[in-house]
């Protein structure tokens, strides 16, 4: 049944959009970017694909199949995830690809570093944790979600992106294969805020969208 | 035997109450669900089918509680919501691909020969259909997976009279053999004439008579006026209900 939602979602749900912004994991090999930009993509494509979900009534569609109705949020919960993650591993061998043909960093922020990885988790955990919720209070005022879960987002990549220019977090910028073991935790916390986060995303969207009269 | 059973169901919603409504469809039948506008048929079929969530309330389908067997329940129905769209943009094809995903009885042999029989091309996309394609894909999709109620939301309205002379005329044959049944909500009141036998009447937000045709129409006797012969017409039973006498 997992199975079954999440093809739907992908041949009749998911805005094309959806797809082009999870490739953008690829913007890693840009020689000098804010690579933070990249998580801010992620966030918008299910913005933009919950949008048009609205507008294709896909809500109505998936409420009707032979479904629970709160298998709705999970629906979307799994897109969301598959998004994210494809577009980390999309944008894997970019990261690795780049300490070879680009060795002199990037002057404009954070490396694509194992730490990089795991305040992206974060910052996705906690889009996903206020959208989610936010959106499944009314299925249908989008908008409002989003600015709620933009605005703590931005602010994370914000702080991540100017963490790096400090001399005590140097350590976080560097490519530097001990460094990059000393960021081991950041992204096991990373991994763990982003499970545990859409976890509870999931449950209290489930039970919000039990109440939403469509 | 009863397909459907609806027992006390209440919603409230700022400005609007549905109360207490109770019927019961039987296997073989079509039961047509009148109201005016607003009155709360759409509220009714949606409260229903879990879409509104409901203040009170039970719904039994094939003798088993909705809400405890919602996907099993919803395995055996069919459901058309009048003036929703899915995938405007989408072919029928993308959407049939992922439909019969979700049914484990689906009979894609049947479903060609559904789309056949209501010529429905299935590279055409949703927005090139007219009203009344657009029901008739959505029943070919209910038809394919063998659903055994069909509930539908003003189907008929918005259609012209020869398309909506066909949709009653299916929905007649669909009954033909006695395994299906249709509810459908209109306010459109010689569609009921044509093909219900039975009619629930909303008045709103309550039931106000839920019976066999003749039992319903016979019931109304009371509004006869002078001058009046024979049997009141449907329409004449609902306007003389629902009419306003404005004291200005």
């Amino acid at each position: 049944m997992i199975f079954n939602l999440l093809y739907k979602e992908l041949r009749l749900a998911a805005h094309p959009n959806l797809f082009v912004f999870t490739a953008l994991g690829a913007l890693v090999i840009v020689p000098a970017y804010p690579y933070g930009m990249v998580f801010l993509f992620g966030c918008l494509a299910p913005y933009i694909t919950f949008m048009y979900g609205r507008e294709t009534n896909d809500i109505y569609y998936t409420a009707l199949l032979p479904v629970k109705k709160r298998d709705t949020v999970k629906a979307k919960c799994l897109l969301m995830v598959l998004a994210q993650v494809a577009q980390m591993l999309i944008s894997l061998p970019f990261a690795v690809l780049r300490v070879y043909v680009l060795p002199n960093g990037n002057p404009a922020g954070i490396e694509a570093n194992v730490a990089y990885y795991g305040f992206g988790l974060m910052i996705y955990a906690i889009f996903n944790l206020i959208f989610l919720t936010q959106f499944f209070k009314t299925a249908h005022k989008v908008g409002k979600a989003f600015l709620w879960a933009v605005i703590p987002a931005t602010l994370g990549v914000v702080v991540m992106e100017a963490m790096v220019h400090f001399p005590a977090f140097t350590w976080l910028d560097s490519v530097a294969p001990a460094a990059q073991l000393r960021q081991l935790p950041i992204l096991l916390v990373g991994i763990v805020v982003y499970i545990a986060g859409m976890c509870i995303a999931h449950k209290v969207s489930a039970r919000r969208f039990e109440q939403v009269d469509l | 035997m009863t397909v459907l059973s609806v027992q006390g169901l209440t919603k409230h919603y700022p400005g609007f109450r549905l109360r207490d409504i109770s019927f019961s469809l039987r296997q073989g039948r079509i039961m047509g669900l009148i109201g005016k506008n607003g009155a709360g048929k759409s509220t009714t079929l949606k409260s229903m089918l879990n879409l509104v969530h409901p203040d009170g309330g039970t719904i039994a389908m094939f003798g088993q509680g909705f809400l405890p067997n919602e996907e099993s329940c919803k395995q055996d129905i069919g459901v058309v919501l009048g003036e929703i769209d899915f995938y405007k943009q989408k072919k029928l094809a993308d959407i049939t691909a992922v439909t019969r995903r979700f049914y484990p009885n689906w009979d894609e042999a049947a479903h060609r020969g559904y789309l056949d029989a209501f010529a429905l091309d299935p590279q055409k996309r949703v927005k090139e259909l007219s009203s009344g394609m657009k029901v008739k894909y959505m029943l070919a999709l209910a038809l394919s997976h063998n659903a055994r109620l069909l509930i539908l939301d003003e189907p008929t309205s918005g259609l012209d009279p020869v398309s909506r002379d066909d949709l009653l005329g299916l929905f007649q044959r669909l009954v033909a053999n006695g395994e299906r049944s249709i509810l459908f909500s209109t306010h459109i009141t010689s569609d009921l004439e044509k093909c219900a036998d039975d009619i629930t009447y909303i008045k709103d937000g309550r039931l106000l008579m839920s019976a066999e045709k003749a039992t319903f129409m016979q019931s109304f006797g009371h509004l006869k006026e002078p001058g009046d012969a024979g049997e009141l017409s449907l329409e004449e039973i609902m306007i003389r209900t629902e009419r306003t006498h404005y004291d200005l």
